[in-house]
């Protein structure tokens, strides 16, 4: 196995593909390391500039209840520091940090596992927690990695979680990417977490960000409902009760099974030699040692068999949304669903659109929005994800005119019902053509969104599904239109949920 | 010129990445020289017929055409008693249609090409954009010059704009950050063209003739600058753009005058009151112009201050130390020929609103009373530097960056001379800006959040809110009526 991955390796070929009519080329170069991890090139010269992001395959849907938002916290972690970066003295520094995980465990016990803690007993490891923690900060250099990145010119510096990925960025000036991949592999082998319990109260202080968006809690119901047994049910930030019980063994688990260079992706894009990037990614992503081969998910969605409804009222606008289970990413119907939702909401300015959005072109806007006045606005978007796919429309009632969420529930039904028999024209299934056509050439000129789409594309199909879903969205008829519609949007997999401001809050 | 540096950047990295060591610690990486100067905007300046000004860049490696017509008009220049013209006229100029052309009829076309074209209205600049592909050039160009020069602002669309914007106002009062920084600035800039807000009544006043007299008014080639780049021949471009801009006249643009003096609002506690679970907070006051000379320094200061993310001050204390939040920090925002304003920034639970400000009052303290370290000089001083090139990344947005230093008045050497700028700026400096910017006896804090939690306070810091200064609840209005909502 591993022989084969290096001769394959040792080919590096030059890759390239064409993309439509334009003959526009995503050129993109490919090394796999022995251990598992590969290295995707795109070079743009010009601007002396190198995109740097590595992508993980592990995000929220790789959790389980009880530790939901760990995918996330172990994201902000990785900032924290390892046995070289963020500590003047390892050795020193790491005897009080394993004590005060020893008084945390202690406390958790205490607190979150007895009915009735001992309040008094709490009380006193915490104030040797406090001591500790004063005496850490000595050994500790704040934000070490994020520093060395900015006094070096890095921009774009961040981390995201999503449900299915975890992406760390960075853009160097083009002579600095080997500090990229000295401090990302160095953190792949020895993140030490840090200031654990105070990066906690941030995150909870995230959630609560969230939580003051009017709507938020009715839309991570939603979810919760519309995915019951997969793991989608929960947001990306997890629930508050895991959040506050999680520990750092949870995090060192998590670590230890998925940042495991097998499971990860490095993509650079920008002005750069690929030689000398690929002898520089040997140099230093090679010294992690392969993991385990890791399971893909287990749980996927169950037929629902009835029809759910949810209701709900609070500080954001009155609105409706209907849900269809779709299926995942890949899946030969994907690019039929996305032609519908294009041609149904799709944007007339700006590229805010995508494939969706609410803007003046779209069916339901011309209908709902313009000629018959009854709503604000009204969109629609198809999202096919690794496990689990979902098309969704939304839409705002004009509240002046009397108009309630389920008046524009039985419009949408009745365009979906055209659809089903008439399906598309021949220009809007043009429009579409056109659209993701244009969509993806322009996609190649930005260097981050680039890296960002290559690299998350290869954790799983591989980064020419870019190019082969294009080709088979140019390939769909009307007969796939109102074959998907009639099979996708029935009541039985579908959820629809009602909202109503409720003035006063 | 491109060239070279290419071919000597593939020597170096061939160097750097075979012949050395690995190294453990970012210390031991020897990086090779790279030396970068910015494209100088006077190669890309060129004029069209009746005077249209343009910065244009040739760039092929996608068959894309992208240009933006900036233009010297704004909501500042909203008369008072057509307020909410700037929005509407925002959302009218495409799609009320041309005199030849219906609204509806632009959005697909331009749509079914897979193209894009927008417009938005700001503080002083408007932006119309359209990106086409390169085969589309010339119908794109078409269009767009249709919708600039002859928008027809038709009835049926522009009464569905009002009755849109009318349903928009009832969700005013929903973000707590909108609320937050609208009432920031209402606080610090009194009760002017840059703060007033439109109600129902104001949206249903604006008319047709309204928006046709406002865009005669400033849609004039001599008072807008274009920004151009893709796969064209300049010269091509120019007759096509020259044939389209032709007797196109337009008058002398005068402006009305701009707000010129602000109230000096008492210091202390300014609260709204919303049942949310953490308290938005900004605190400070008035800030400077970026055309003043110390701009550079108060860059610099303000990196260190809360500007830099994870390696300035703010950040370090309240959120990394202390856990209080996850956004935090300081920003000097600017506004063209308008002092901009200074603000500390946090979200943090109810609990600790007053200790997370009282954190936040004592780094403006610390670094208008000490020197800051080398360290931090040269954290902040490299960033600039060395994160330069960014600017220049892609060729729409350099010109734009071009076209809007003209539009502005700024100098054509602006980036040329950026980084000695930077450079310059010392300890001394930080700190001698820091004095002069950051005004203890000046400062508001405004607070959105619920009061009894905030007021109430925590172990760390128990309340009232009255220890940092007198407290003035502040009533939200309706933003159906403008009244204030009892």
């Amino acid at each position: 196995m591993k022989k084969r991955i290096l001769a394959l390796a040792a080919a590096a070929v030059v890759l390239a593909a064409f993309a439509g009519a334009a003959d526009v080329t995503l050129d993109v170069k490919e090394h796999v390391l022995a251990n598992g991890m590969k290295i995707l090139m795109i070079p743009k010269p010009g601007v002396p500039r190198v995109v740097c992001h590595i992508y993980f395959k592990v995000g929220s849907i790789n959790e389980r209840p009880g530790i939901t938002g760990s995918a996330h916290v172990h994201e902000h972690l990785m900032f924290k520091g390892t046995e070289v970066m963020g500590v003047t003295d390892y050795a020193a520094e790491s005897k009080i940090d394993a004590r005060i995980d020893e008084l945390m465990g202690q406390i958790y016990r205490e607190r979150f596992w007895k009915a009735g803690g001992d309040a008094a007993k709490i009380a006193a490891w915490q104030k040797e927690v406090d001591e500790l923690v004063k005496a850490q900060k000595a050994y500790i250099i704040k934000d070490d990695l994020w520093t060395q990145y900015m006094k070096n010119g890095g921009t774009g510096l961040n981390a995201s979680t999503s449900q299915e990925t975890t992406g760390y960025y960075v853009t160097l000036p083009s002579n600095k990417v080997e500090l990229q991949m000295l401090m990302e592999s160095d953190r792949m082998m020895n993140a030490r977490f840090r200031e654990f319990y105070s990066e906690k109260d941030v995150i909870m202080e995230e959630r609560r960000l969230s939580e003051n968006r009017p709507g938020y809690f009715f839309g991570e119901q939603v979810q919760a409902a519309f995915y019951t047994a997969s793991p989608y049910h929960w947001d990306v930030i997890g629930w508050m009760d895991d959040l506050r019980k999680m520990t750092k063994e949870d995090l060192v688990a998590f670590h230890n099974t998925y940042y495991v260079p097998n499971n990860a992706v490095a993509i650079y894009v920008g002005d750069f030699d690929p030689e000398a990037t690929t002898a520089m990614a040997e140099k230093y992503f090679s010294r992690i040692p392969k993991g385990p081969d890791l399971e893909p998910i287990r749980t996927g969605v169950p037929a629902q068999y009835c029809e759910k409804r949810f209701y709900g009222e609070g500080p954001a606008p009155t609105s409706l949304q209907m849900m269809f289970h779709t299926p995942p990413d890949g899946d030969p119907d994907s690019q039929a669903l996305s032609v519908l939702a294009s041609t149904l909401g799709s944007g007339g300015g700006g590229f805010r659109g995508g494939m969706g959005g609410g803007g003046g072109t779209g069916r339901l806007y011309k209908s709902l929005v313009r000629d018959k006045q009854l709503a604000v606005n009204a969109s629609a978007s198809s999202r096919a994800q690794w496990y689990v796919g979902a098309f969704q429309f939304s839409a705002t009632p004009r509240v002046d005119k009397g108009v309630k969420p389920e008046d524009l529930e039985k419009e949408i039904w009745a365009e979906i019902d055209k659809i089903k028999k008439d399906g598309l024209t021949e220009e809007e299934l043009q429009k579409a053509k056109n659209r993701s056509e244009a969509m993806f050439i322009r996609s190649l000129g930005s260097s981050a969104g680039l890296a960002s789409r290559v690299g998350r594309a290869e954790l799983m199909r591989g980064w020419r599904s870019i190019l082969t879903d294009l080709d088979d969205l140019k390939r769909i008829t009307n007969d796939d239109i109102k074959r998907v519609a009639a099979k996708y949007f029935v009541k039985d997999n579908s959820l629809a949920a009602i909202y109503t401001r409720k003035m006063g809050r | 010129m491109k060239r070279t540096i290419i071919a000597i950047l593939a020597l170096t990295f061939l160097c750097a990445g075979l012949g050395l060591a690995q190294a453990k610690h970012p210390t031991e990486l020897k990086y090779s020289a790279l030396k970068y100067e910015p494209p100088d905007p006077r190669a890309f300046r060129v004029t069209y017929a009746g005077g249209l000004r343009a910065y244009v860049q040739e760039d092929r490696d996608l068959p894309l055409f992208n240009i933006t017509a900036i233009v010297d008009c704004g909501d500042l220049y909203v008369p008072k008693d057509k307020t909410g013209l700037g929005s509407v006229l925002g959302d009218q100029l495409i799609k009320g249609g041309t005199t030849t052309r219906e609204g509806a009829a632009i959005e697909e076309r331009i749509d079914f090409l897979g193209g894009s074209l927008s417009f938005m209205v700001g503080e002083r600049t408007s932006t119309l954009s359209l990106s086409v592909l390169a085969k589309d050039l010339d119908e794109g160009l078409a269009i767009f010059f249709d919708v600039l020069r002859n928008p027809a602002f038709r009835e049926e669309p522009l009464m569905l704009a009002k009755a849109r914007f009318v349903e928009q106002l009832r969700q005013a009062n929903d973000q707590p950050g909108t609320v937050l920084s609208r009432e920031y600035e209402k606080l610090l800039y009194g009760e002017n063209a840059l703060t007033r807000q439109p109600t129902k009544a104001a949206y249903e006043g604006v008319s047709a003739s309204d928006l046709k007299a406002f865009h005669a008014k400033y849609f004039s080639p001599r008072n807008i600058i274009l920004a151009v780049s893709g796969d064209f021949a300049k010269a091509a471009l120019k007759t096509k753009i020259d044939k389209l801009a032709a007797g196109w006249k337009g008058g002398t643009v005068s402006f009305p005058a701009l707000p010129k003096s602000f109230p000096a609002p008492e210091p202390g506690v300014y609260f709204v009151q919303k049942a949310i679970n953490q308290g938005y907070i900004s605190l400070g006051h008035l800030g400077l112009e970026d055309t003043n000379p110390d701009y550079f320094a108060v860059q610099v200061m303000n990196f260190i201050l809360g500007g830099g993310s994870f390696t300035s001050r703010i950040t370090t204390k309240v959120r990394s130390d202390e856990g209080l939040s996850y956004n935090q920090g300081s920003r000097f925002a600017y506004r063209w020929g308008l002092p901009g304003t200074f603000a500390g920034y946090v979200q943090t639970k109810s609990s600790t609103v007053g200790y997370a400000i009282s954190l936040i009052l004592a780094e403006f303290d610390r670094i208008r009373k000490e020197p800051v370290t080398e360290a931090e000089m040269e954290t902040a001083i490299n960033y600039y530097l060395e994160s330069f090139a960014d600017t220049f990344q892609s060729s729409q947005s350099t010109m734009m960056s071009f076209a809007n230093l003209e539009m502005t008045g700024k100098p054509m050497d602006y980036y040329k001379t950026y980084r000695s700028k930077i450079q310059a700026v010392t300890k001394a400096r930080v700190q001698e800006v820091a004095a002069e910017y950051i005004q203890p006896d000046k400062i508001v804090m405004m607070i959105v959040g619920d009061w009894e939690p905030c007021d109430k306070g925590g172990d760390k810091w128990a309340g009232p809110l009255e220890r940092l200064g007198k407290v003035h609840r502040i009533a939200l209005t309706d933003p159906m009526t403008g009244v204030e909502i009892k």
